[in-house]
């Protein structure tokens, strides 16, 4: 008999839920351990199979750094081995590792975790096999081109076996992408500063998140959902929190990523309208796609129209714009994680807003008290702050009802 | 399912040979030509494990070679190149349009800029007359005394006006006069990327050659596709091919 995760999932539940059946009186302690005895072997079986996040994440790292090993071993033995060794060890080490991993989770299937590693190490040497072909060649036109193929070409694969860890490579790969494009743009650009990629990442955020919550209200792509949405809020609140800092001084924006616009916005476009078709929703679901499209609009605005405004007033306006903005954005999160209760949203909102109180207390304080008592209060208000975080953190949280780890 | 994961995978196996098959054909069938590489500032020549390689083409004089009209930032042009008699290639043209005819490599202009370069006549003290080339001279006019500093082989490396405030001593020699003529020569100047500036090497092996690269001779072998886009085949310190 084999068992899917959801059945463990399951049993863990019921086995809480009983506990507050039996406390509200609605069963009787005999009748808990008659229904649990039916589940005795699924019990059994999720006890041996331990800790499942932790064989995931122990293969993982085994994968990564083998794939390391495998280009350190190439890189380092350069001279040693001629062109055609390089290529056969990348070929036959991707090949192999691909071969071995949809072996041991599809056809033997007595090492499901391991197997999904494998796979993954199969797509980090396909990584690594395109950047060694470019050395051997002295490739140096328009090195961006390799991260942008990796990821295209890992993303079929990624939904064709609905690996978190294939998406989240593929979408880390092409934010990589695009930050080596924009960069690259930037150098042909004479008004850019490095600073002005944050709106552009921000967009991309959004974009990312809007595109996560689609896959999250469709169920064949539900499981693939939490990296898109992981990765897009971090990506956003990461990119706001750094607004809120007055880092432009009237550069907002530049020509010269302008490019990148029109495909962000199509692709965050096209999100809202499939999350507006009919069907199931989700709570909140018309605020959330509300403030990610006023989030998107406001953005693209700023950058469009903000540099034409050069006076002093406007600038600082702006990032007391901005600073409001990343509050209510915070706000939102966590109101939305509470609504849907939705752990996640509410952690990094609590995160993001530790990180916003830090900030703003050096920007206010750091002038007008003295040193020693700058420091004194600076330590009692995060350590009392994160006490107070803690506890709400956990109370909202219990008040889910659900377990941390389980969520 | 299995089907589908084998067409995948094989299609990430196909880009890999599409692009060693492609820049395989390019060395096979390319014409090869040699360049002259031009010494870099050394501050920033090594960066991990390739040398960063600039080329007596990759700075053109516009003036020197007729070209008319000013270039864009990431325009591409093409480079016409002649074979001088030891056999190394170097700019007689540049044009925007495809040369047809011509032996031409393409680049991508980075930048164009103007760039002075002086000529300077002293007399020293005992009235003799000196020819000098500093690399910057400014806010400096006929008459002024004028103290400067020269390497071995009389290069200027700063100067200073005697009557200045801040007068860095000379180390090495140094030569004291009245500026006789000031002649300020601007020219035209194109920076052009080719795609051949990177040259992977073995981990560690790129600084030996960085520190042997402005006292040696340096070639680059680069073969040439039809369109003129060039990818190197053999770096060359004096004469022996460096793996």
């Amino acid at each position: 008999m084999s068992f899917r995760k959801e059945d463990f999932l399951f049993r863990r539940i019921l086995e809480k839920e009983m506990d507050l059946w039996l406390k509200e009186g609605i069963i009787l302690p005999d009748q808990k351990e008659r229904i649990l005895a039916r589940y005795r072997l699924l019990k059994r079986a999720d006890e041996k199979a331990g800790p499942g996040k932790l064989i995931t994440t122990i293969s993982i790292l085994g994968a990564i750094l083998v794939g390391v090993g495998v280009i350190l071993f190439i890189a380092s033995n350069w001279s040693a081995i001629p062109n055609w060794g390089r290529l056969f060890i990348v070929f036959s080490s991707m090949l192999a590792s691909y071969g071995f991993g949809f072996y041991l989770r599809y056809e033997a299937r007595n090492y499901p975790k391991v197997g999904a590693s494998l796979i993954l190490l199969g797509s980090l040497i396909f990584g690594a096999g395109m950047f060694l072909i470019a050395q051997i060649y002295h490739i140096t036109v328009h090195y961006p081109n390799g991260p942008l193929l990796w990821g295209l070409f890992v993303l079929p694969l990624a939904y064709l076996l609905r690996f978190k860890s294939l998406i989240s490579l593929a979408i880390l790969v092409l934010l990589i992408w695009l930050g080596m494009e924009a960069h690259l743009r930037a150098l042909y650009s004479s008004t850019l500063q490095t600073t002005t990629m944050i709106p552009l990442f921000f967009m991309a955020g959004i974009a990312l998140w809007g595109v996560g919550l689609v896959h999250r209200e469709w169920e064949a792509l539900k499981i693939v959902s939490s990296p898109y949405i992981l990765i897009g809020t971090l990506v956003t609140f990461l990119a706001g929190y750094l607004l809120t800092f007055n880092l432009y001084g009237g550069r907002f924006e530049s020509s010269g990523l302008f490019v990148f616009y029109p495909g962000i916005a199509v692709l965050f476009l096209g999100a809202v309208i499939v999350r507006c078709l009919p069907g199931e929703k989700e709570k909140g679901w018309i605020p959330e796609t509300l403030g990610l499209a006023a989030l998107m609009v406001s953005i693209i605005a700023l950058s469009l129209f903000f540099p034409k405004a050069s006076a002093t007033s406007v600038r600082g306006n702006l990032t007391l714009f901005l600073n409001i903005l990343y509050a209510l954005e915070i706000v939102g999160l966590i109101i939305l994680g509470f609504i849907r209760k939705y752990p996640v949203y509410v952690n990094i909102g609590l995160l993001f807003f530790a990180l916003d109180v830090i900030a703003r207390y050096f920007d206010f304080f750091w002038e007008l008290l003295p040193r020693s008592l700058f420091f004194i209060l600076g330590g009692l208000l995060l350590l009392f702050g994160g006490i107070l975080l803690e506890r709400k953190r956990r109370k909202i949280l219990s008040s889910f009802d659900i377990e941390e780890a389980g969520g | 399912m299995r089907w589908k994961f084998i067409f995948f995978v094989l299609l990430q196996v196909a880009l890999l040979v599409g692009i060693i098959a492609y820049r395989q054909y390019w060395v096979a069938t390319g014409e090869r030509i040699l360049l002259r590489t031009a010494p870099v500032d050394p501050r920033d020549i090594f960066r991990g494990d390739y040398v960063s390689l600039r080329y007596d083409i990759s700075t053109l004089d516009l003036d020197g070679l007729g070209a008319k009209g000013s270039f864009k930032s990431n325009e591409k042009v093409y480079v016409i190149l002649e074979k001088n008699q030891e056999g190394i290639f170097s700019a007689v043209s540049v044009s925007r349009g495809l040369p047809s005819g011509k032996r031409f490599i393409q680049g991508r202009v980075q930048y164009e800029t103007t760039l002075s370069k002086w000529e300077i006549t002293l007399k020293d003290d005992s009235e003799n007359l000196h020819e000098l080339k500093p690399r910057w001279f400014e806010n400096v006019k006929r008459g002024d005394r004028i103290t400067f500093c020269l390497d071995e082989r009389g290069n200027v490396l700063h100067f200073y006006k005697e009557d200045a405030d801040y007068r860095p001593k000379c180390s090495g020699q140094s030569l004291s006069g009245t500026i006789e003529a000031i002649k300020e020569m601007k020219s035209r100047v194109l920076n052009v990327e080719y795609g051949i500036e990177n040259y992977f090497v073995e981990e560690g092996k790129g600084r030996a050659i960085e520190s042997s690269r402005n006292a040696r001779e340096l070639r680059v072998e680069v073969s040439l596709r039809k369109d003129g886009k060039g990818i190197i085949t053999g770096l060359f310190v004096d004469g022996k091919l460096v793996r």
